[in-house]
């Protein structure tokens, strides 16, 4: 990799103040190093985050929801046993046990894209500033089936999927104060901008998630399909939160990863499940609603039938 | 027949690793472990086109890097380039990064040419050509026995198949490469390698030096799969490196480089026709196929033990039989021999057909294969396994299981020959009472040194920890490489030869009629100051060939998703004489998953628009991980009168062809291309929405040798280097 300087910052105003414009935050490093020694990173100075005070908590908010803090790892997020099903249940499908110990909840949203072609050392492709996404007439067999730019990469943080139905909210630190960003404010600039992994602008460091407090009967469920059983990416990826009483659903929300830039969610299906029985033909109806905008590539037809059968099985957990 | 003893006491029994604690420990230096006094870092440089013709390459800013003490380019002057990847230069420095930012700058003129990674595209009139003087497609190999057409004309079912198989990488954990210092008078090399022999024979060859001052010493070395022998460009570039500097000089390739050009299986595409008569009798076989080994495959090469070819109609008896086989050159890096070269593609295609033609008879695919196979000790293992595996309570309509899961069941069978001679080996027998045994093989991680300290240990009536095995030198007595499935069989005989005849020469010397067991310390007492030191070698008698095995797989597939899990494996092998059975059940094992792998998961990927491999990591070129492996259950059938016979291979071929005749069992529909992933399973199922296709389409095209009128390469402009 290339040289770089290496500065610890001991609270965000710091961390914001060395960064400058050739400067990356360091956390666990599991994006970025990787980055790094393929060069497709090239920052002339890293700025620890690591120690930045309560980034390392779990904690309760004044209103009862619960605070992430951005240096929490994945697998400490995957033991927490208090936290909602989803979300433990996305967490424990990030990469490998050793990747999950040192993997952070900051860095698993503000990873980069998985697409081959971004990843291929020799490669320029236009999400890395070049002219043609390779991606559109290559091998997009991993590619997304939504997308508003040229670039079809999709978002893989499974944590985004979960958190979208969960309403949760990052906590940025931007321009020297705290900014809160939804799950699809987060992510919303990469639908529009090839170049964009998300909607973090240069300087901007994620401090927190806050999930709000939970509501008593509401449940979420994480599912996701990868060709391997274990430590491999999800082929599509499905979180749904909501609850259901008397048999029909309420306050149902639905995300989709793995198949566009963003968490994909549609609130028209949110809406027409609400108040519908909970059974397959409305868990239908609203996989239908979903896919029917998806324009699938020469080799990702598939993630459209995996797709369809995730929103079921995890709005059918939601009674379980 | 045999020699061997009749009721051992270790032969046939399970005997742990010798080097297990030090393994585990990481007391166990590999070959990428040495750290010889000065030595340098070693890296490579690699093409970035697919196809160039290089005019010159400039080291100079190269060299200027602080810490870089050499650069030498692989070959001077004009060159072309036939594939992503291939080597240029290489730099050895103080450090790794010094030999990074040195690649760096290495200058490249060259021009890009026109290129072509897909074979099916590179069989087109009008596709780049890789070579100028010769054809991409190969002359086709036609062998024909019997009366084909007319056979088939007799039949009473005849089935029709076409089916593909991808490229494997070998991806042995320690990548390939040596550390090798080359002085004035002579050379030593520690080398990843399946072969030192071959290694030092190289090396003496490339250096000019006599081959009795090369030494190649291997002492553990993390895998091959058929991938290793000879020095490799990465060794010669090595030892220039290193008379370049006088200094010892490492290079071990990266997990990326690893991806590039150090070999693979190739690929394959058949079109097979089967027919039978209505009992199930074979009658007819008919092959059209093709492979690419990559750009060393085509009209130039044939490409040797890595080649494109493969064994049909595999292990059945077929009357009439065609066979047109031919390869195809693409811009692609080389195959070479991958455990079991040609036969997992072979058993796809054949075991496939088998199995579509029992369905149409309505027959058990276990009755159809015993009434259909030659070899007696495979008929037998059907037999044995269908009982072990509830084959009868298990095989059931295709794609009748009940809800969304759907389970099935496949069967497959696999021939090896197996055989080695050649090895020589000393035992040296000290009045201490202390025995030591010393072989030029090498140990890919097989467990040859535990098999030698079991055949001596059997022998001297001591225990296998007693025995000092000593491996992996050129110094030694030389052995073949450990290739074919061929160590076993040609070391175990020569341990029994130099240890038989060191007993009988301490027994003669000692005056004690049977210095075994208990009375082993006594007679070496007697000996005075002299050891015995004998040497022996193989010879006839103490190992044969001809290896056969048979695998049940039981798969689940969620028929919504696509996902394939496999539940259970069931291995009958026979390797005549167990010697070891511990190890030579994890060679089953091993074998097992590198066929799982080839099933489900595997595949280099490589991008028709630009050229490059687009997986060249373990995160994308996919593994099977711990929990993608099944209940792996092995029965060997052990058959001392045989003799030794290897087991590395055909332990790896079956594993595939039954579980994708499970999962076609399973869900009623064939996929008719390795891997089997979701993509294919969704859409063999109709699942997947019209216009998008997953590689499981038919390839008739190909076959036909169609026209097209954009056989040109795509633009490649975009991603060269700046």
């Amino acid at each position: 990799m290339k040289a770089f300087e290496y500065v610890n910052a001991q609270t965000p105003e710091s961390a914001a103040g060395l960064i400058g414009t050739e400067g990356r935050y360091l956390a666990g490093g599991i994006d970025l190093l990787g980055e790094m020694k393929e060069y497709i990173a090239t920052p002339a100075r890293l700025v620890n985050v690591k120690n930045l005070p309560t980034t390392r908590e779990i904690s309760k908010t004044p209103e009862g929801g619960f605070r992430l803090g951005a240096n929490v790892t994945i697998a400490e997020l995957a033991a927490q046993a208090d936290l909602p099903a989803g979300l433990i249940e996305a967490a424990a499908e990030v990469g490998s046990p050793q990747i999950r110990a040192v993997a952070t909840v900051g860095g698993n949203l503000a990873q980069h894209s998985r697409c081959w072609y971004y990843r291929q050392r020799d490669l320029t492709c236009l999400k890395r500033g070049g002219s043609t996404c390779y991606a559109r007439d290559g091998e997009n067999k991993y590619n997304a089936i939504f997308t508003g730019n040229p670039c079809i990469s999709p978002v893989v943080s499974n944590l985004a999927v979960a958190l979208t139905v969960l309403s949760a909210q990052a906590v940025v630190w931007r321009k020297s104060k705290e900014v809160r960003l939804t799950m699809a404010e987060l992510y919303a600039d990469a639908w529009n901008n090839p170049l964009a992994q998300n909607s973090l602008q240069p300087g901007d460091l994620i401090l927190a998630v806050e999930i709000p407090a939970p509501v008593a009967g509401v449940r979420s469920s994480y599912l996701q399909v990868s060709e391997k059983s274990d430590f491999d990416w999800a082929l599509v990826s499905c979180a749904a939160a909501g609850s259901v009483n008397e048999g029909k659903f309420r306050g149902v929300k639905i995300a989709l990863g793995a198949v566009a830039p963003v968490p994909f969610q549609m609130e028209e299906a949110n809406a027409l499940l609400e108040g519908k029985p909970c059974n397959e033909a409305s868990a239908n109806a609203a996989a239908s609603l979903i896919l029917a905008t998806a324009t699938p590539f020469s080799h990702n037809g598939y993630k459209v039938p995996i797709a369809r059968a995730l929103i079921r099985r995890t709005l059918l957990n939601l009674a379980k | 027949m045999s020699e061997w003893p009749s009721d051992p006491k270790f032969l046939g029994k399970d005997t742990r690793r010798l080097e297990g604690p030090a393994k585990v420990t990481g007391a166990a230096k590999y070959s990428s472990d040495m750290q010889p006094e000065g030595w340098l870092y070693g890296m490579i440089f690699r093409s970035k086109w697919p196809a160039a013709l290089i005019k010159s390459i400039n080291l100079e800013k190269a060299r200027a890097v602080p810490g870089i003490k050499g650069a030498v380019t692989v070959r001077d002057g004009e060159r072309p380039v036939y594939f992503y990847g291939e080597e240029l230069a290489a730099v050895a420095g103080t450090s790794k990064q010094a030999c990074l930012d040195a690649l760096r700058l290495i200058e490249v003129e060259a021009t890009p040419q026109p290129f072509v990674v897909d074979p099916v595209e590179a069989m087109k009139p009008g596709a780049p050509s890789v070579f100028t003087d010769s054809p991409n497609l190969s002359e086709a190999k036609i062998k024909e026995e019997g009366k084909v057409d007319e056979a088939f004309a007799q039949c009473a079912v005849v089935v029709d198949g076409e089916f593909s198989t991808q490229v494997q990488l070998h991806h042995s954990l320690e990548t390939h490469g040596n550390t090798i210092h080359v002085r004035a008078e002579d050379c030593t090399a520690w080398a990843s390698t399946q072969g030192i022999f071959s290694v030092r024979d190289g090396l003496a060859d490339q250096l000019k030096l006599p081959q009795s001052k090369v030494r190649a010493i291997t002492e553990y070395m993390g895998g091959g799969f058929g991938s290793k022998f000879g020095p490799g460009v990465e060794g010669s570039l090595a030892a220039r490196l290193s008379r370049e500097t006088g200094l010892p000089v490492k290079i071990m390739l990266t997990r990326f480089d690893e991806s590039l050009a150090v070999g693979n299986r190739p690929s394959s595409y058949q079109k097979i026709r089967l027919g039978s008569d209505k009992e199930g009798n074979l009658l007819a076989f008919d092959l059209d196929g093709f492979g690419s080994a990559g750009f060393s495959s085509g009209g130039r090469t044939a490409g040797g033990g890595g080649g494109a070819g493969f064994p049909a109609p595999y292990i059945y008896k077929v009357p009439n039989v065609r066979t047109k086989q031919a390869g195809v050159a693409t811009n692609a890096g080389s195959s070479r021999a991958f455990r079991a070269p040609g036969h997992p593609q072979g058993s796809f295609g054949m075991e496939s057909i088998m199995d579509e033609l029992a369905v149409r008879l309505g027959m058990d695919p276990v009755d159809l294969r015993i009434k259909n196979d030659p070899f007696e000790i495979r008929r037998k293992e059907y037999a044995i396994g269908r009982e072990k595996f509830g084959w009868a309570q298990k095989y059931k309509k295709p794609g009748s299981t009940p809800g969304p899961i759907k389970t099935g069941v496949g069967v497959a069978g696999a021939t090896w020959g197996g055989g080695g001679k050649g090895t020589k080996a000393q035992v040296t027998i000290n009045p201490d009472g202390a025995v030591e045994v010393r072989c030029g093989t090498q140990d890919l991680g097989t467990g040859i040194r535990t098999v030698i300290a079991v055949v001596a240990a059997e022998i001297f009536g001591l225990t296998p920890d007693k025995i000092l095995v000593r491996i992996g030198d050129t110094d030694f007595p030389p052995s073949g490489g450990s290739g074919g499935s061929t160590t076993t069989p040609s070391v175990s005989p020569a341990i029994f030869d130099a240890c038989t005849k060191g007993l009988q020469q301490l027994q003669t010397v000692s005056g004690v009629a049977d210095a075994r067991g208990v009375n082993f310390l006594p007679a070496c007492r007697k000996l005075g100051v002299e050891p015995i030191v004998m040497q022996g070698e193989w010879r006839e008698g103490l190992s044969s060939s001809g290896a056969g095995g048979v695998q049940f797989a039981e798969v689940a597939v969620d028929t919504e998703t696509g996902f394939v899990k496999v539940t259970k494996i069931l291995v009958v092998q026979d390797c005549g004489l167990v010697v070891n059975k511990l190890t030579a059940e994890s060679q089953v094992n091993g074998g097992v998953i590198i066929g799982l792998g080839y099933a489900l998961y595997e595949q280099r990927v490589m991008d028709p628009q630009t050229g490059v491999v687009l997986n060249p990591n373990f995160e994308t070129y996919k593994l099977p991980g711990i929990s993608d492996i099944p209940d792996i259950e092995v029965i060997l059938l052990d058959m001392p009168e045989r003799g030794v016979i290897g087991i590395g291979e055909p332990v790896v071929i079956p594993t595939a062809s039954a579980v994708a005749n499970a999962v076609a069992n399973a869900i009623g529909v064939r996929i008719h291309s390795l891997p089997i992933t979701p993509d294919k399973i969704l859409e063999a199922l109709d699942r997947v929405p019209k216009g998008a296709t997953a590689g499981n389409e038919e390839l008739d095209p190909a076959f036909a040798r169609v026209e097209r009128a954009d056989g040109v390469a795509g633009d490649f402009v975009d991603f060269l280097p700046a």
